[in-house]
């Protein structure tokens, strides 16, 4: 698993490729958490090349999003979701939770000023 | 019908070598991609748990994972070593509650359960914690 992240005047993107399981998830939860820390609230997550995501992936991405949320400011957004991947955030009940975009472009349209 | 069995050393950076082998039988199975994706991701789960509350660290002990292929469905069976783990102490997912209340530690069961056509989970004393799946072929 490779993470490459881009920062952005107001939001950065996190690129992910690879697997995101119990091995590399808390790889990627240290990723936004300094994120967090630095105070970038506004973060992309590019999942076009991920090939699998498991619970523990799952969890990381529902816990930036509860503290982004908690502290009233800042927004994660998933995009390039593969439909396998998609389809388990739907097992899981979860579409409604997270901000999808289509594209990267839409994503960071979100976020331009 | 055709049996296959191959033992991993219980930890973290197994699980892809685990996936690798899961998508490997079950495409040459003929399974299509989205259930080849539900199988690894139901195997994943039961292995990381494995890992987590049977072993409760990683290197304690070993995973052993067969696979019997049938012409219209894989049976899967994997087992440990470890403590037993009782998937009904596990609290299911919650995901008609709001989100700060949500309960989603028992995400990777329920995972198994919804991607599998049947899941049993068994414990016998030596041998450990049983896991069998079975996945059927769709026509």
């Amino acid at each position: 698993m490779e993470i490459i992240t881009n920062s952005f005047s107001n939001f950065d993107v996190i690129k992910i490729d690879g697997r995101i399981d119990s091995y590399s998830a808390p790889t990627i939860c240290n990723t936004l958490d300094s994120l967090i820390i630095d105070g970038h609230f506004n973060i992309v997550i590019d999942m076009q090349d991920v090939s699998y995501l498991s619970s523990s992936g799952i969890l990381v991405f529902l816990e930036t999003h509860r503290k982004l949320t908690r502290q009233g400011q800042g927004t994660l957004i998933l995009t390039n979701m593969p439909p396998d991947v998609y389809s388990i955030i739907e097992v899981a009940g979860l579409e409604n939770v997270f901000t999808f975009c289509d594209d990267l472009q839409s994503a960071e349209g979100r976020f331009q000023i | 019908m055709e049996k296959v069995t191959k033992k991993f050393a219980g930890n973290y950076r197994n699980l892809a070598k685990i996936s690798d082998f899961i998508i490997e039988i079950t495409t040459n199975e003929g399974f299509s991609g989205k259930d080849v994706y539900a199988i690894q991701t139901a195997v994943d789960e039961a292995c990381a748990n494995i890992i987590d509350h049977a072993y409760q660290g990683e290197n304690i002990g070993d995973i052993i994972i067969t696979l019997v292929t049938f012409p219209k469905y894989i049976k899967i069976i994997i087992e440990d070593s470890g403590t037993p783990f009782d998937p009904d102490s596990v609290p299911a997912p919650d995901i008609t509650s709001p989100l700060e209340i949500r309960k989603e530690r028992g995400l990777g069961v329920f995972f198994i359960r919804k991607l599998m056509d049947e899941a049993i989970f068994d414990f016998s004393s030596p041998k450990g914690n049983t896991l069998t799946l079975i996945k059927n072929k769709r026509s």
